[in-house]
């Protein structure tokens, strides 16, 4: 059971220091936003007090020490430098490492913890703060700020006034949580009128001295904003239900219903009155008129602030909305539907040969509801892409001070969103991809100075959702591809033959050759010569492609493309001779129907016009060496490759099809233009086709056609 | 303090079925969380369930009482024990 939590609480945590990674990093470019250096010291505040709660002593007590400091920074006594960014990193990465390991790190781990923690306390020492700055790294601090720089919020913040609702869990108690505390804390942060309920409170025979059988409204007016009251609840986030909405805008608005507040406040009705009228809002104004305790336009002011009061709470309630899933679960789920569709196609394949009437309209909604599953399930496995940029950033900063050079990463399309699995293989193509782009694309500012730039270069990692594919452009403002010394290092490597003419884009696609690296000197970053043909075998994996572009002293831009899904697909069944074949449906352009006669006529030249375009076209039957007779009227599916359109001629187009990507297995991986199987609804296997590898070998047969008519 | 509130449960409880009135002294209370106080109030409901009297004395110290008011459980500002009894928040039936 402790297990369990202990595993809860390195998750979470873990999740903390990755959004503590990304406010640091955003609060390096922004140092005097107060919501940032809040935010930074949330983070490391839930960690050190669940970590202590976890018996996790080392991270608690380090965090401690880093907490101390970030609270100085955050009352405006620390200026908030580069070298506190760079440190507070480092402890971020530390406590990274201390989370890893339950009880006493190790002597050179503590050792570091140690030096980290001396530097930290260095920093407090010489920032400008109350006490005398000391000499020695005083001067290293000093320059940031002075104590008039508080963080903008609290300077800006005006006072406003919330209605915070606060219901403890029954088994806040458990923990030794001090609720009395807390809502003290609460009021204490401004103007504060505190109204409890204790009417749910039992008789002490009923009593459950374990149990909170209490709640709060508290209208509070304070200047600290809801992050503050939040703050009050920071350790007990799970044990308490809080809603904080602001009121002011309602109070000018509505000024008259502000009654049924004053109603309660005062005692002269309770709120349990009030809930039961809702239920009976005839008698309670009745009762309550008849006492002579309020008056008509009193009571029907406070039923309509009760209900207000209701609706909070209900919002409240409701914005609990995501729930934790372990994503092996998910994995078993869409195995689990896969397996579902597969044998909603055996069930309308039987319906149909059945012929039977009521069974096929069961088919046919059984059909539309697994799609809906299917749907929905694939969209619970999409994830932003965003959730991954941070690392990126990270990796830009470290890496520029590493190499000496300026360089700021944008992103573009951070909601952009992608299959989990997807999205976890992605990491390292675009860690690589981007080091390659600081390394060797962005140079040194001096350098970037002299040709015009400005100092700091800039990466660009751009998603957007493109039909099936989500396009990823990695772009930077470098000097580009050096398309000669590629060609040298190529020819030097015996990858290309001295003579040999190439095309731009033939020659930049070198880069992805094995063992091609043009870094004259081996820096720790690239130059190893692993890396671009890593990018290029991975993003293959994925059914993906990658493309480059680049101009000789603007910059380089690598494209990626990637399906948003590697489990299911639609797909358009199509059938030659005996066999079955599926051709994604996300790049099926259009159908045609051609004579037999017709295309023999064409002979050897394989060329039709589609849409006032030429189009190659390539028969499957010729392709995959079916056998059977060809029908008399033949169909060509067009269908759109990575840059160009190709045809597939079949005899026969069945239908759109649910495909469920099985894939085929070492002993096939080397089988041209197929890229999976899938399983029909009869049990029978059906090839899907690999759309961009086809029209490659089309358009080569294309160039040997043209070569051997032109010699 | 809230392994407190279990035995108080039972002192009170076995107070109540013992005699007509109880009285408790304040006095010498640090102070107070909510589970503790949850047994108080439930022990004024079950005394006026039984016809019994549940009764403060003494003088409530500074520190819980401003932790009561602070928490809008008490609405009193006096630091007398017996006035406490009328002042919090729905104590008494």
């Amino acid at each position: 059971m402790l297990d369990k939590f202990k595993a809860t609480f390195r998750e979470e945590a873990l999740e903390l220091l990755s959004q503590l990674e990304d406010t640091l990093l955003e609060l390096e470019s922004q140092p005097l936003n107060g919501e940032l250096i809040n935010a930074a010291f949330r983070a490391i505040h839930t960690i050190k007090g669940s970590s202590s709660m976890f018996g996790y002593d080392s991270v608690s007590k380090f965090t401690h020490e880093v907490e101390t400091v970030l609270d100085k920074c955050r009352n405006g006594e620390l200026p908030i430098t580069k070298d506190f960014i760079g440190l507070t990193l480092k402890a971020r990465d530390h406590i990274r490492i201390l989370l890893d390991r339950e009880g006493p790190p190790e002597p050179p781990i503590a050792e570091e913890g140690e030096s980290l923690l001396q530097r930290f306390r260095d920093f407090a020492q010489g920032g400008p703060g109350p006490r005398p700055a000391k000499a020695g790294r005083g001067a290293e601090g000093a320059g940031g700020g002075s104590p008039s720089a508080a963080p903008a919020a609290d300077a800006e913040a005006e006072s406003a006034t919330y209605r915070v609702v606060l219901k403890p869990k029954p088994e806040i108690f458990r923990n030794g949580t001090r609720v009395l505390n807390l809502v003290q804390e609460l009021a204490e942060l401004g103007q504060a009128g505190v109204f409890p309920h204790t009417e749910s409170i039992p008789p002490l025979e009923e009593l459950d001295p374990e149990r909170c059988y209490c709640s709060w409204d508290v209208l509070l007016t304070t200047d600290k904003g809801t992050n503050a009251i939040r703050d009050v609840f920071i350790f007990v986030d799970d044990l308490v239900e809080l809603g904080i909405e602001p009121v002011a805008e309602q109070l000018a608005a509505e000024g008259g219903r502000r009654l049924g507040e004053i109603l309660v406040e005062r005692g002269a009705v309770s709120a349990e009155d009030l809930r039961q009228a809702l239920g009976s809002q005839k008698r309670l104004g009745e009762v309550l008129v008849e006492k002579n305790i309020v008056s008509r336009p009193q009571v029907e002011s406070a039923l309509v602030e009760q209900e207000h009061l209701k609706k909070v709470q209900e919002r409240a309630e409701t914005s609990v909305g995501s729930i934790r899933v372990a994503s092996d679960k998910l994995d078993a789920l869409v195995d689990l539907v896969g397996e579902l569709v597969t044998l909603q196609a055996r069930l309308s394949r039987t319906s149909f040969d059945l012929k039977d009437g009521p069974l096929s309209s069961i088919a046919e909604q059984y059909e539309r509801l697994i799609s809906q599953l299917r749907d929905n399930t694939m969209s619970i496995r999409m994830l932003p892409i965003g959730s991954t940029f941070n690392k990126f950033r990270r990796v830009v900063r470290d890496l520029s001070l590493e190499l000496g050079k300026e360089a700021e990463l944008l992103t573009e399309g951070a909601e952009t969103e992608l299959d989990k699995t997807v999205i976890e293989k992605l990491g390292d193509p675009l860690v690589h991809i981007i080091r390659n782009s600081l390394d060797h694309g962005i140079e040194l500012p001096a350098k970037r100075e002299a040709a015009g730039k400005p100092r700091a270069g800039h990466i660009l990692l751009a998603a957007r959702h493109s039909g099936a594919y989500v396009l990823i452009q990695v772009s930077d403002d470098g000097k580009g591809l050096d398309r000669d010394a590629i060609l040298a290092k190529a020819i030097e490597r015996g990858i290309v033959s001295p003579g040999q003419d190439l095309s731009d884009a033939e020659a930049y696609q070198l880069i992805f050759a094995p063992g091609f690296s043009t870094a004259k000197v081996v820096t720790q970053v690239s130059g190893r010569g692993v890396g671009m043909d890593v990018v290029k075998r991975e993003i293959d994996s994925l059914g993906g492609s990658v493309q480059l572009a680049s101009e000789a002293g603007k910059g380089m831009t690598v494209t990626l493309k990637i399906p948003l899904t590697l489990a299911i697909i639609e797909g358009l069944l199509v059938r030659i001779d005996k066999e079955f074949y599926v051709v994604p449906l996300s790049s099926v352009d259009g159908c045609i129907e051609i004579p037999k006669e017709e295309l023999a006529a064409k002979g050897e030249r394989k060329i039709i016009s589609y849409r006032d375009e030429l189009v190659p076209y390539v028969d499957l039957r010729t392709f995959f060496e079916s056998g059977g007779e060809e029908p008399s009227i033949q169909q060509i599916v067009i269908a759109a490759a990575q840059d160009s359109r190709v045809g597939f001629i079949v005899d026969q187009v069945v239908g759109d099809y649910q495909t469920v990507i099985k894939p085929l297995g070492r002993m096939y991986k080397d089988v041209e233009g197929v890229s999976g199987a899938t399983i029909l609804g009869d049990g029978r296997v059906a090839l899907i086709l690999d759309v961009n590898r086809l029209a490659q070998v089309v358009q080569r047969e294309g160039l040997r056609r043209n070569s051997a008519a032109g010699a | 303090m809230v392994d407190k509130a279990a035995p108080l449960r039972d002192e009170l409880l076995a107070a109540l079925d013992a005699s007509d009135a109880i009285i408790l002294d304040l006095s010498l209370v640090e102070d107070i969380d909510l589970a503790c106080l949850q047994v108080l109030y439930a022990a004024a409901r079950s005394a006026s369930a039984r016809a019994k009297r549940l009764r403060f004395q003494g003088t409530v110290p500074a520190r819980v009482a401003k932790r009561l008011a602070a928490s809008g459980l008490s609405r009193g500002s006096s630091d007398r024990a017996e006035d406490l009894e009328a002042s919090l928040v729905d104590f008494t039936a």
